[in-house]
């Protein structure tokens, strides 16, 4: 039978290419293409409408080509991914970004990481790479030294927006609140934001080149201080990649809990957000429930890892230890309290006229955005995409469980307040569900350390996040990681227009994106 | 107002048995009201930190905002976390210090007027920690600015930040007794 996948490219992919392809150990069709058919794939693909979900370089990937562009692809409705290979000759290439505008961001990335340029890109500026390193410091390229000190470059140029009675606000890096750094520029006519522009990558630490090197035992650490609080989501990405290269099979106990982390994590992630949105409209008695529960829940985490954000319990091959039985009884007996009061925290926020009034009509992030941005999670379920990695790249247990992602139509605060709250009821149920037919065994398997790479998608709490690893003589080689929060980012600049300046507080509340995740 | 007279009458989350109990939050007022003795007569009632996030994975930003929430309200304590370095005591830094960062957090120190403290806050932030040996890092709070105190973690638990601030306190005391003494 022919994967209907391959049907579909074979309309776009001359045949004699398609032939050159393979299936990784991740299940995706991985088609390298020769530079001239490189531009008409690509124009057949925008036709077909895929979805450019990630776009990274590797050094030595293959063989007789120094730099290889991989371009990572969803069609929506298909599970597997379909991975251009592009070798380069030489430290250039052509630009996607018109096509994928969200390819503007990775391609800036390459070019810091890789010194690899692409002239026709809609934006040449530098991206992780501050004003602090020197010029032609590429820190992903394996024969690359420490940059040298004392050697300033040019100062960023921020786009100018001009006109009558326009004034700029510069906001951050360090902000008013216990915030994690970000610049924000905001472009303002009276009270009411013209343009936005941001800036990120303050935090930039460079995660991907420190785990080269290190075992994927170690690795995982790398994973886990990605974002403090999608730690569960983001090792057990770094897991899966690691188990599908060695082919490894989890035993079903440590599936099963795998997956309580994961829920739980999810629930007290949107909690804080919800929680927050409150607290930026000023409205701390509607806040107070939403933080009383989430303190709950980190230490149900304590009691069940140790942590209270999970970390240092998933491992590759499943989890470091089995989690308590006794935490695990007390976790069941909670949660239905749980959900009875979050219900009524909800109700508090649902019947309060001057909260709606803020949330609804505020923020909106367009239908429209989500494809070419490749925007995910609770911001895209926000204006009625259906789309949840969990779902359509399930993983885990969850291939088994038939999801059902939570929709909203209207794409404003009140809609990502609706999905949030909807989806911790949601989560809490999985739980619940998972504890009653908890499976007994081990919690962990072998998993070899093979050579090979492979892909993963996980749905964060923040949405869709893409790890790879390329493993070779037992070491980490490569290590790619885009969470969803770097290319959700992108949608604030879309949001925020046309709102009021005090209204950026709780639109940047209500999608709640992690700067540690997306600046690496 | 039906709800209000709920809430009084109604059942306390305290006292549901479903909730998890446990000792944490008595061991909390514990050290809030040591701390609240100190902060009053050394800094006369109130100790202002400012918050600078120079590269962390933000989970200590979450459990310094969590000092902040009902279950733990530090500011019943003394203490409060300020907008701007121009109001602040100390500074709590948490992170490495990236590179990208490294010039603010130096701007904000000399915002910040003396005397004036430098905490560090969780692993990363006391010596560079997992990020220790990257490109993008300069290392621990230290390689950057004079350090007062190191509270260490993972992220450092609420508990945990409080006992670091005990710590700093009896520190604060002991040099001005050894100051004192050589006057």
């Amino acid at each position: 039978m022919v994967d209907p996948l391959f049907e579909e490219m074979g309309k776009v992919v001359p045949e004699g290419l398609l032939k050159g392809s393979w299936e990784g150990k991740d299940g995706a069709i991985y088609l390298p293409l020769p530079e001239d058919a490189f531009g008409g794939v690509i124009k057949g693909f925008v036709e077909k409408g895929l979805v450019l979900v990630g776009l990274f370089c590797e050094e030595g990937f293959r063989e007789g080509e120094r730099f290889t562009l991989l371009y990572v692809f969803e069609k929506r409705g298909y599970e597997r991914l379909v991975v251009l290979l592009r070798g380069l000759g030489e430290g250039r290439a052509s630009s996607v970004a018109r096509d994928f505008p969200s390819a503007s961001w990775y391609e800036r990335e390459i070019t810091d990481g890789f010194g690899i340029a692409f002239p026709d890109g809609p934006d040449g500026r530098p991206l992780f790479l501050h004003e602090c390193y020197p010029d032609g410091f590429h820190p992903l390229r394996k024969s690359q030294a420490r940059p040298r000190e004392a050697q300033k470059r040019t100062a960023y140029a921020f786009k100018e927006v001009t006109g009558e009675g326009v004034y700029q606000i510069p906001v951050g890096p360090v902000h008013a609140g216990i915030i994690e750094p970000g610049h924000f520029r905001f472009s303002v006519i009276g009270e009411t934001v013209l343009a936005l522009e941001i800036r990120m990558f303050f935090k930039h630490r460079g995660i991907e080149k420190l785990a080269e090197g290190k075992t994927s035992e170690e690795g995982v650490l790398f994973a886990e201080a990605i974002s403090g609080d999608e730690s569960a989501a983001n090792s057990t990405a770094f897991c899966e990649c690691a188990e599908r290269i060695a082919g490894t099979r989890l035993p079903a106990r440590a599936q099963h809990l795998r997956t309580v982390l994961l829920e739980l994590e999810r629930m007290y992630s949107h909690l804080g957000d919800l929680a927050g949105m409150a607290v930026d409209v000023a409205y701390p008695v509607g806040a107070s429930p939403f933080l009383v529960l989430r303190e709950e829940l980190l230490r149900q985490n304590r009691a069940l890892t140790g942590s209270r954000f999970l970390k240092g319990a998933i491992v590759p091959g499943g989890l470091r230890r089995d989690l308590p039985r006794e935490a695990l009884a007390a976790l069941g007996a909670y949660l239905p309290s749980f959900m009875e009061r979050f219900v009524e925290a909800a109700k508090g926020i649902r019947s309060t006229p001057l909260v709606i009034d803020r949330y609804a009509g505020t923020g909106i992030v367009r239908r429209e955005l989500v494809k070419p941005l490749n925007l995910s999670g609770p911001i895209a379920r926000a204006c009625d995409v259906r789309i949840d990695t969990r779902a359509d790249h399930p993983y885990g247990l969850y291939a088994a469980m038939r999801l059902t992602p939570r929709l909203q139509q209207d794409g404003d605060v009140l809609a990502r307040f609706e999905v949030k709250a909807e989806e911790v009821l949601a989560s809490a149920t999985i739980i619940l569900q998972l504890l009653e037919r908890l499976p007994d065994g081990p919690v962990r398997t072998r998993c070899a350390s093979k050579n090979g790479y492979a892909l993963a998608l996980v749905e964060a709490p923040r949405g869709q996040s893409m790890h790879y690893l390329h493993l070779r003589n037992g070491t980490i080689v490569r290590y790619k990681v885009r969470t969803a929060s770097f290319c959700n980012w992108q949608a604030i600049e879309h949001a925020v227009p046309g709102n009021i300046v005090p209204d950026f507080p709780l639109i940047n509340k209500s999608m709640n994106l992690s700067y540690a995740g997306t600046d690496l | 107002m039906k709800d209000a007279v709920k809430n009084l009458l109604g059942r306390k989350i305290a006292g549901d048995a479903a909730v998890p109990t446990d000792r944490t939050d008595e061991e909390f007022e514990r050290l809030g009201h040591e701390l609240r003795k100190e902060v009053s007569s050394i800094f006369g009632r109130s100790l202002a930190i400012r918050e600078v996030d120079t590269g962390s994975d933000n989970s200590p930003e979450i459990e310094l905002n969590n000092l902040t929430t009902p279950h733990y309200d530090i500011e019943r304590f003394g203490v409060s976390f300020v907008a701007s370095p121009r109001h602040a005591d100390a500074l709590a830094v948490t992170g490495p210090v990236t590179r990208n960062m490294a010039d603010a957090l130096r701007r904000t120190y000399d915002a910040t007027p003396a005397p004036k403290l430098v905490i560090a806050i969780g692993d990363d932030a006391c010596d560079g920690g997992l990020l220790k040996g990257s490109y993008a890092v300069l290392g621990g709070v230290d390689k950057v600015l004079p350090v007062d105190l190191k509270i260490p973690g993972n992220p450092p638990t609420p508990e945990e930040i409080m006992r670091g601030l005990l710590r700093l306190m009896a520190a604060i005391r002991d040099r001005k007794a050894t100051q004192h003494k050589h006057r």
